[in-house]
């Protein structure tokens, strides 16, 4: 299949909104897990989280809007308007029938909803915002964005957990393939940090509970890891068949090459221990891409930072990639701003650009005494290094694997 | 309070318009772009500010802030 051209990134996470901001977070290797503050989470397990406080300093969205809308829409509207300007598209001036979206999410606008459910059972339902219907629903942001946009192609939403937002890109890649739109706004947005997602969050058994260590609790690939760190933000990039950038003269940011993605099929939360499902959709990713594993040269990695999670991921990489895995270098950079779950794999993908760009590899944090010893982990901070192609893995519940191959322009 | 500046200040406030974007005799719709899902608002917001019962029949939309107005005034004054 042919590649596409990235040609703008949208971002909104716990490490920064914008590119800008976000790179120079990230390449110091700075954690920005937090215990959470939005409202009193003490009595839950983990109440840590990457969270967004200044939201509103980089709003264009209106009040009247905002009123009717959940964070995570507000979230992707504002990483939209990001990665369009990044990618020096008005796109008012674009056919909108030629334009598309799909975005990833996994569990919903609960903000929105918790509150307004609140005022149902309290004041009944005369309480309740009409906006309710449409506001907490995980294709609401991609109904938003295509609202603002005035987006007529073809839109979709993904929901398949942490693994939603690599699925979106790579299906964007498909459509945009079939030939008939100019352009695809494509990633994930994600608002966790809430009492009730909170909750489910905390109920599925994955989170750190090292609360009085915000900063080190994420440990992927680490010893002494507990488990991983919620997070809530956006990651939306700017998808274009390849030629078009060049026919309007713009920048192209890296191609998006090859997609694999496969399930494990046996277990309502825990892939399989063996990781081969994974190995078999980073297989399809590679060929789908037309390249074989000896040419990547960076990956990153899910890193759940729970057991079967981490040490599965690492069989499948082994795997695949044989006696040369001791050498590629391997990061997992979710690890100083949280996951951002159905965002998240958006989120890998627009750090590996910046670090395409920037030949240096975003380092794994608190990986302090690795779990499983002899691989090249870049830890602390970035780390020099050119990366030509590289494999992004991510990961759902109960073995939803989505694999994506990257290509520096 | 006259009912239409009451009428008015609760739009404003709903919607988040300006004062000056109402104009008294130009249906909502056309004017400020009102929705149906934001007339759902805009009627409970009425009712609970003129402490009435008013239903989709009278009031929608396509109604002005004139029309609203005689509609609310000729309920409460019964």
């Amino acid at each position: 299949m042919e590649k596409v051209a990235v040609t703008g990134l949208g971002i909104v996470a716990p490490s920064g909104i914008g590119r800008r901001q976000f790179w120079a977070n990230i390449k110091s290797g700075r954690s920005f897990i937090k215990k959470i503050t939005r409202f009193d989470a003490s009595k839950y397990p983990s109440h840590i989280a990457g969270q967004i406080d200044d939201l509103e300093k980089y709003s264009h969205v209106s009040e009247r809007l905002l009123k009717k809308i959940d964070a995570f829409s507000h979230m992707a509207l504002i990483a939209s308007e990001l990665a369009l300007q990044d990618a020096g598209i008005d796109i008012k001036k674009e056919n909108p029938n030629l334009v598309g979206i799909f975005l990833g999410n996994a569990i919903g606008g609960w903000l929105y909803a918790e509150t307004e459910l609140r005022d149902l059972y309290i004041e009944g339902r005369d309480g309740v915002s009409p906006y309710m219907a449409s506001a907490w629903f995980p294709a609401a942001p991609q109904g938003q964005v295509s609202i603002y946009y005035g987006i007529k192609g073809f839109s979709k939403t993904i929901v398949a957990d942490r693994a939603s937002s690599l699925g979106a890109i790579g299906y964007a890649r498909k459509t945009l393939n079939k030939g008939k739109l100019n352009m695809i706004l494509a990633g994930g947005m994600e608002a966790p940090v809430t009492p009730y997602a909170l909750l489910c969050c905390n109920t599925y058994g994955g989170l750190s509970t090292d609360n009085a260590h915000p900063e080190s609790a994420y440990r992927p690939f680490d010893k002494n890891r507990r488990g991983f760190v919620i997070a809530e933000g956006a990651g939306i990039v700017v998808m274009e068949p390849k030629e078009r950038p060049l026919e309007r003269g713009a920048n192209i940011l890296a191609y998006i090459c090859g997609y694999g993605t496969s399930c494990d099929g046996q277990n309502r939360i825990n892939p399989d221990p063996q990781g081969r499902q994974l190995a078999r959709a980073i297989k399809m990713a590679l060929t789908d891409a037309g390249i074989t594993a000896d040419e990547i040269d960076y990956i990153s990695l899910d890193g759940l930072a729970v057991d079967i999670w981490d040490n599965s991921e690492l069989k499948a990489i082994k795997n695949i990639f044989g006696k040369r895995v001791k050498d590629i270098p391997i990061s997992c950079p979710k690890s100083m701003f949280g996951n951002l779950l159905g965002a998240s794999g958006a989120v890998d993908l627009i750090i590996t650009i910046l670090a395409m760009e920037n030949d240096l590899v975003a380092p794994t944090i608190n990986l302090d005494t690795p779990a499983c010893p002899g691989l090249n982990y870049i830890i602390k901070e970035a780390k020099e290094h050119k990366i030509n192609k590289a494999l992004i893995i991510s990961r759902g519940r109960g073995g939803i694997n989505s694999v994506l191959v990257v290509e520096k322009v | 309070m006259d009912t239409k500046t009451k009428v008015k200040d609760v739009l404003v406030n709903l919607l988040k318009v300006k004062p000056e974007e109402l104009k008294d005799d130009v249906k909502l719709c056309d004017g400020i772009g009102v929705d149906s899902t934001e007339m759902v608002e805009a009627l409970i917001a009425l009712e609970k500010a003129f402490n009435t019962k008013l239903s989709s029949n009278e009031i929608g939309k396509f109604s002005t802030i004139n029309e609203i107005e005689k509609v609310i005034q000729s309920k409460i004054s019964k």
